[in-house]
């Protein structure tokens, strides 16, 4: 299951499975956000290809209206994956501690 | 002692996958710390079954087994095409976000993450089986 939403420090807060089922509700909640937005991914359990798509996508939105999305409390696993897709290139990546 | 499970072609079936790997992870003893892999690289192969093999009802089935320090997963498709997952074009993760597109990593991944990866594929029975392998030892690779 996945779950996404504000957090009370106007971070978005995802938690659970970005998976390819999952990625549409992620999505939708990503195409409404705008500017600079840090994606608290500190209970982000799992991350597919698909899942990567919908960050991809959001970040290349973002960007060409002078945003970003930067992915904050990367578990170590998730870091590998970023790394692996080259995302540590087009993302600001802040490990967790 | 192996464990396996068939599951019917559609991404709707994905978390009864990802139960499949939950149970068969404590039911063999396997390192659950290998659980993410192992559930990327079958989500990444039975996503292409689905998205891009041919329209069948014939279910796809995996089968599961402990080695030593790791795992060995099998994914058997019938009534298949032949679709080799480890010849997948090359993805040059380099580019700048303003050249990257959504889409193609998956076997990309698939390759960085395990330790090894083999396909075979029956004309006679029309069946394709991929089978991959992945240890706690070989955990350097996913931690290079």
């Amino acid at each position: 299951m996945l779950a996404i939403d504000f957090g009370a420090d106007g971070s978005v807060v995802i938690s659970g499975r970005l998976d390819a089922a999952q990625c549409q509700l992620a999505q939708s909640f990503l195409d409404r956000v705008e500017g600079p937005v840090t994606l608290d991914c500190s209970r982000l359990e799992y991350i597919s290809s698909a899942g990567l798509g919908v960050l991809l996508k959001t970040q290349k939105r973002l960007s060409a209206s002078h945003g970003k999305l930067r992915l904050a409390g990367v578990s170590r696993h998730l870091c590998d994956i970023f790394r692996y897709s080259g995302f540590d290139q087009i993302f600001e990546i802040e490990a967790a501690e | 002692m192996s464990a396996s499970r068939a599951f019917r072609r559609d991404v709707a079936a994905m978390d009864e996958l990802f139960a499949f790997t939950s149970d068969a992870f404590g039911a063999e003893g396997i390192d659950q710390g290998l659980r993410p892999i192992v559930d990327l690289v079958l989500e990444e192969l039975f996503t292409n079954v689905v998205k891009y093999g041919r329209k069948s009802e014939a279910a796809v089935r995996v089968e599961l087994s402990r080695t030593p320090g790791g795992v060995e997963v099998t994914v058997i498709e019938d009534d298949a095409e032949r679709f080799d997952p480890t010849a997948g074009p090359a993805v040059d993760t380099t580019k700048p976000l303003e050249s990257r597109k959504p889409g193609g990593l998956g076997l990309h991944l698939i390759g960085k993450l395990v330790d090894s990866i083999e396909y075979r594929y029956v004309e006679a029975s029309r069946q394709g089986r991929t089978t991959f392998r992945k240890s706690a030892r070989g955990a350097g690779k996913d931690g290079e």
